[in-house]
């Protein structure tokens, strides 16, 4: 019999209540891979900013529009290599509650600038261009409501009135489907012809609501992001240009300090296995105090018996936390469509995964390390004469 | 049936007197009962919160006159002509001199700085009527003054002024390329309104170069009843085809949205937690029972029944449960209790509100504690119950 056997033995010699720390474990390690994997996707848009790609805005606020001429104006500055812009549709399909990500773009440029995130047949950006009442949608919005190439759709605008029929519905044509060159890249999102849309509403005629910018490389970023706000300093409508990552940092801000609610709640449920399990680990070394006098006796050394004791509470701590980390990757999983909106790419990632692991092993050595010493420092006198 | 009685008391307080025995084992059940508590009843806490700021805004008697479908006042637009309509709606109370006590708005989202985080923030910013802050319950300035009718004046919420940065009376606001004196603070009795900031309707539509664009209306009903009446007249002119609601209803839709959310992901978090707890609750109570084997042998032998000590044991994981249950009740109230908080209200602007601890949210509270309690004591007392008296003896 090798140290490992007499690990597990030891382990589930009382069955139940190996059985019951390692759920307890369990359900901590759940709540860490559900939570980090839902503040990983809610933050996404930082981290996976690209790092030439630039914001402008309005300087009073985003949801406020600018003249469609900043488009040209902002082409010229030195530094910009592509510029795009894009206006908020408000859309939804058929009910107001069936919200749909609409942006009125300017094809050729959007789908140049978002070059690396978005997969669009060449064919379908042309037809794109060529139909004014085109739009192409995400895979995942066309996956949702089941549309073709070639279904005709009506989207409708919780903001926006359409001139001709005084409605609120605008009819498109959709002419391609568009993919994400990568897992994270969120699809949820239908585009069409800002053209078409300026000339169709009622009002806000000639704005637009932001500009998407690339500029040659990282390093000219601030000198460009000077540039265009001097530009229209002082003007009707300033602006604020800021990286994609601030901008998106800014933005996942607003809805509060979500690091800080998931820190507290994972800590919460840390500090109660934490609790639980070193104190049941504590009881049951205490409950073998004269079997380790008899392994000493046989000659086990106290490093020996330290290493098997840790030994013990970190398979406990694997045991438990490996299961808990594969149920959230599935909790992850179910969850992913019902909050695409909020937090797209929803995962357990390899990271969060590596994380868990490091965070098991040290759960294991630091609820292990009190009874191990204790169990290491044991006179075998005093352990056979006990009890 | 009184000696049945008198056992089952005199087990329970054995059992009570022995907690200290293991002690470290039932304090860190207490802890993790407490702990599992404190999770739930800061989330509950907060949609509660944030419900009653939001919920608490509405009146019965104000309609609201929104573009239809637009669910949202930022996303509504009323037209001049439209407003005219309304004017002369049925149901709409008038003022003495005739006029009718309406208040067309203008709904707008501006930067400012949040103090703790030093973040941006889209803040409200609306133009009101001249019956704008009449037609809101409980509004009254506490410093300052109101702003000046044709300037370009802004009075700012309580609420916003403590969280956000530079609304202090006399500072200058700059929203974009404009610029807006702060000259006084007004409360809301802890509605939404305020986290808004105010000034005059038609500054603002020049000032932001909306002239003729208005966003929603408010109006004095002569009753909340008279609400049908405007509905009606609305519903039957192919100009209007607005939506018309009473305020209330257009609050407690915008509340629920996010109070639901919050609530969805607290108990599903605290369910998950209370399992954890209970495998501690569990690990506790059959230690206790173990620990007390040749007692309850003892008790049995000399003619207990098996009935008192499943009880003494259920009673003790009871109270267990109890302790943790009220002290997470107890923590939640210390420390997060009144904290103030904001987050993006479904008008894309930031909502102040503080958490709020019930008593209905602490009975919910302490009773998932004493689920928990109760699973937990439940196995082991049964344990308890059937140990054999042979067993027990030789036990130890």
């Amino acid at each position: 019999m090798n140290d490992f056997s007499l690990i597990r033995k030891n382990l589930f010699r009382r069955k139940l209540r190996a059985v019951l720390m390692i759920v307890s474990i369990l359900v901590a390690f759940m709540i860490f891979g559900v939570l980090a994997g839902f503040y990983r996707a809610f933050t996404a848009g930082e981290d996976r900013a690209a790092a030439d790609r630039m914001i402008t805005v309005n300087k009073i606020n985003f949801t406020q529009p600018m003249p469609i001429a900043y488009f040209n104006r902002v082409g010229t500055v030195d530094g910009v290599r592509q510029v795009t812009y894009a206006n908020w549709f408000g859309g939804y399909y058929q009910d107001p509650k069936n919200i749909v990500m609409t942006f009125a773009v300017e094809p050729t440029t959007y789908f140049d600038v978002y070059r690396n995130e978005f997969d669009l047949p060449a064919d379908q950006l042309q037809a794109f261009i060529r139909t004014r009442t085109g739009a192409v949608v995400g895979e995942k919005v066309a996956n949702k409501w089941g549309w073709k190439v070639g279904d005709r759709v009506p989207l409708s605008s919780n903001i926006f009135t359409q001139k001709s029929t005084s409605g609120h519905t605008w009819d498109f044509t959709i002419v391609g489907i568009f993919k994400g060159k990568a897992d994270h890249v969120d699809t949820n999102l239908v585009l069409f012809q800002w053209p078409y849309f300026d000339e169709t509403r009622t009002f806000g005629k000639d704005t637009i609501g932001w500009l998407i910018l690339q500029t040659t490389a990282p390093e000219n970023n601030d000198k460009v992001a000077k540039a265009i706000d001097a530009m229209f300093a002082n003007s009707t409508a300033e602006t604020q240009t800021d990286t994609e990552k601030a901008f998106s940092k800014a933005f996942a801000s607003q809805f509060g300090n979500i690091a800080l609610i998931v820190s507290l709640v994972v800590g919460a449920a840390f500090v109660t296995i934490l609790m639980i399990v070193g104190n049941t680990m504590a009881l049951s070394i205490r409950e073998r105090t004269r079997e380790i006098g008899v392994l000493k006796t046989l000659g086990f050394s106290g490093p020996r018996i330290l290493r098997m004791v840790l030994g013990e509470s970190v398979l406990l701590a694997l045991l438990g936390g490996l299961p808990g980390l594969a149920l959230a990757a599935l909790i992850t999983v179910t969850l992913r469509n019902s909050l695409a909106n909020v937090a797209p790419a929803f995962a357990v990632s390899p990271d969060i995964v590596l994380q868990g692991v490091a965070l098991m092993i040290l759960l294991g050595l630091v609820t292990g390390l009190i009874p191990a010493v204790n169990a290491m420092r044991l006179k075998i006198a005093a352990a056979l004469g006990r009890g | 049936m009184g000696s049945i009685l008198n056992q089952v008391a005199a087990v329970t307080s054995i059992n009570l007197r022995s907690i200290m025995q293991r002690r470290w084992l039932s304090l860190s059940t207490v802890i993790a009962i407490a702990l599992v508590v404190m999770v739930l009843l800061a989330f509950l806490a907060m949609a509660n919160g944030f419900q009653k700021t939001i919920a608490g805004s509405g009146a019965d008697d104000i309609a609201m006159v929104l573009r239809g479908g637009s669910q949202a006042e930022i996303n509504s637009t009323v037209s001049r002509d439209q407003v005219r309509l309304i004017e002369d709606g049925p149901g709409i109370a008038r003022g003495a001199d005739g006029k009718p006590l309406i208040s067309s708005e203008l709904y707008l989202v501006v930067d400012g700085l949040k103090r703790t985080t030093r973040t941006k923030a889209n803040l409200p910013l609306r133009g009101i009527g001249e019956q704008g802050a009449a037609l809101r319950k409980n509004v009254t300035i506490t410093s300052g003054r109101m702003f000046n009718r044709g300037s370009n004046e802004i009075v700012v919420g309580k609420a916003l002024q403590r969280e956000f940065e530079g609304f202090e009376i006399g500072n200058t606001a700059a929203f974009g390329a404009t610029r807006w004196t702060v000259v006084g603070v007004f409360e809301a009795g802890g509605s939404v309104f305020e986290s808004e900031i105010w000034a005059d309707l038609p500054v603002v539509q020049s000032l932001f170069k909306r002239n003729n664009y208005f966003q929603t209306v408010r109006a004095r009903l002569t009753s909340a009843a008279a609400l049908n009446e405007l509905k009606a007249y609305n519903d039957n002119d192919p100009r209007l085809k607005l939506d018309v609601k009473s305020e209330n209803t257009y609050f407690a839709e915008q509340a629920s949205q996010t109070s639901d959310l919050i609530q969805k992901l607290g108990w599903p978090l605290a369910i998950a937690m209370a399992f954890g707890a209970l495998a501690g609750a569990l690990n506790t109570m059959y230690s206790s029972v173990a620990a007390r084997a040749t007692e309850i042998a003892t008790l049995r032998a000399i003619g207990f029944g098996g009935f008192p000590a499943f009880v003494g044991t259920l009673a003790e994981s009871l109270l267990l449960a109890a302790i943790g249950g009220l002290l997470g009740a107890a923590g939640t109230w210390l420390i997060f209790d009144g904290i103030s908080a904001s987050t993006l209200g479904a008008n894309f602007t930031q909502v102040v509100f503080d958490f709020k601890l019930s008593p209905l949210l602490i009975v919910e509270g302490v009773g998932l504690a004493l689920v928990v309690g109760l699973i937990g004591g439940l196995f082991p007392a049964l344990r308890a119950a059937r140990l054999p008296i042979v067993t027990g003896l030789y036990a130890s």
